[in-house]
């Protein structure tokens, strides 16, 4: 899983040949780091269909600002360099699978 | 599968690992979160000194789903002692050489039989279906088959499109939540976690919609507390206090319903203190894998 600051998200997440699932989270975030896991088994899974990304906001507010990030953990689709869908709030391995499996294409 | 034993069948690994827990209860450093940060620690930090879940699984011994879920079984254990007295339980009752390959799909065939979620799921029988067809795959796990990966994901889609078929925030969708988190292998590192959170969240919404609790009284509350803040009333209390001595003096029946919304959010952590002890006594009757147990009867 990489990082993504406000110098290199252009190049990450918008050039990216694959589909990126973008990250917004904050260290003093509790459900963010209870998200952390469930989100590394995601990207075991769907290694071969997508990438996941992380954007600190409090170390990148301009990107929180850019994507209008009104609370967090805010998880966010882009394809082909333009956001498709995003999801607020914590949620379960089913759910989140199902977000990335309707908006991303099924891990077989 | 791989085997999981706990300490490995080692009697040192636990003995170390309870040291170094009492170490950070007598020193006072044993807290609810984070889970390691200047000095004080959680379940999972005091052993560790390091926020590092996936490591503590793999040095004692515990699959990762259970370890995963233990700072939840602590967490809802109130006061502080009490969660110690509970932490501590868990590593002390831990046999030696206990094999627990199987312990997280037993502990969600568990979830899934509770009682109140199943008065619900039957009165749906896309969701019922899903309740059967899931444990049945946790069963095949405990009786030592795995079944396969698309196996598990046609499952859980058909559990997915069973919630789905209900508005946001009803009870039926809240017990639908529980099957769908369940719809993974025992290996998954957040199967349990997801399963017993869903769970506790369906009993909590289940005994507020009994007391008749809706979201229009939880902002009702809220905003007489900020109006109360602005005007420094009952500023001498603090915390719940202050919000029930305000509704005490101006909104007595709301008040009441207040203390039975607040007993029913407390009834729900008691989901979480149960199965913590529950899976203190599946470890328990676990088969043993090492010969470890028996020098850990000959010195006990």
């Amino acid at each position: 899983m990489r990082n993504a600051t406000e110098q290199d998200f252009d190049d990450i997440v918008l050039k990216n040949d694959k589909p990126v699932l973008v990250d917004f989270w904050a260290p003093w975030c509790a459900p963010c780091k209870a998200l952390a896991p469930t989100l590394d088994e995601i990207a075991a899974e769907y290694a071969e269909e997508m990438e996941i990304v992380k954007v600190d906001i409090e170390a990148n507010p301009k990107l929180a600002e850019r994507f209008e990030v009104r609370g967090i953990p805010l998880l966010m689709i882009v394809k082909d360099g333009s956001e498709t869908a995003r999801t607020f709030g914590t949620l379960s391995r089913s759910r989140l699978d199902a977000f990335v499996d309707a908006n991303v294409g099924g891990a077989e | 599968m791989m085997r999981v034993v706990t300490f490995h069948g080692d009697l040192a690994v636990k003995a170390q690992a309870l040291e170094r827990l009492r170490h950070h209860i007598m020193a006072g450093n044993f807290v609810y979160f984070p889970a390691w940060e200047d000095g004080k620690a959680n379940v999972i930090g005091a052993v560790m000194e390091a926020d590092d879940t996936p490591g503590y699984a793999e040095k004692l011994g515990y699959p990762l789903g259970l370890a995963d879920t233990l700072p939840m079984f602590v967490n809802g254990f109130r006061p502080q002692a009490e969660a110690a007295r509970f932490a501590d339980a868990w590593l002390e009752r831990t046999p030696v050489g206990a094999d627990l390959t199987q312990i997280v799909s037993q502990l969600v065939l568990d979830l899934l039989a509770n009682p109140e979620l199943v008065a619900m799921t039957k009165r749906h029988p896309d969701v019922e279906r899903g309740r059967r067809a899931i444990m049945a795959l946790h069963q095949r796990a405990v009786d030592g088959d795995e079944p396969d990966r698309k196996t598990w994901k046609a499952a859980r889609l058909a559990a997915v499109a069973a919630t789905d078929a209900f508005e946001e925030e009803t009870l039926d969708r809240w017990a639908a939540q529980v099957i769908e988190a369940a719809a993974w292998p025992g290996a998954m590192r957040t199967v349990l976690r997801d399963t017993l959170g869903g769970l506790s969240a369906f009993e909590m919404h289940l005994s507020l919609s009994r007391i008749g609790w809706t979201k229009e009284d939880e902002s009702r509350v809220f905003h007489i507390r900020e109006q109360a803040e602005k005007d420094g009333f009952k500023a001498e209390f603090s915390g719940l206090d202050r919000v029930l001595a305000i509704l005490d003096a101006d909104h007595p029946a709301l008040a009441g319903q207040f203390r039975l919304r607040l007993e029913g959010v407390e009834e729900a952590t008691e989901r979480y203190r149960a199965t913590g002890w529950k899976t203190i006594e599946m470890m328990e009757q676990a088969p043993l894998a090492a010969p470890e147990r028996a020098d850990e009867r000959a010195r006990a």
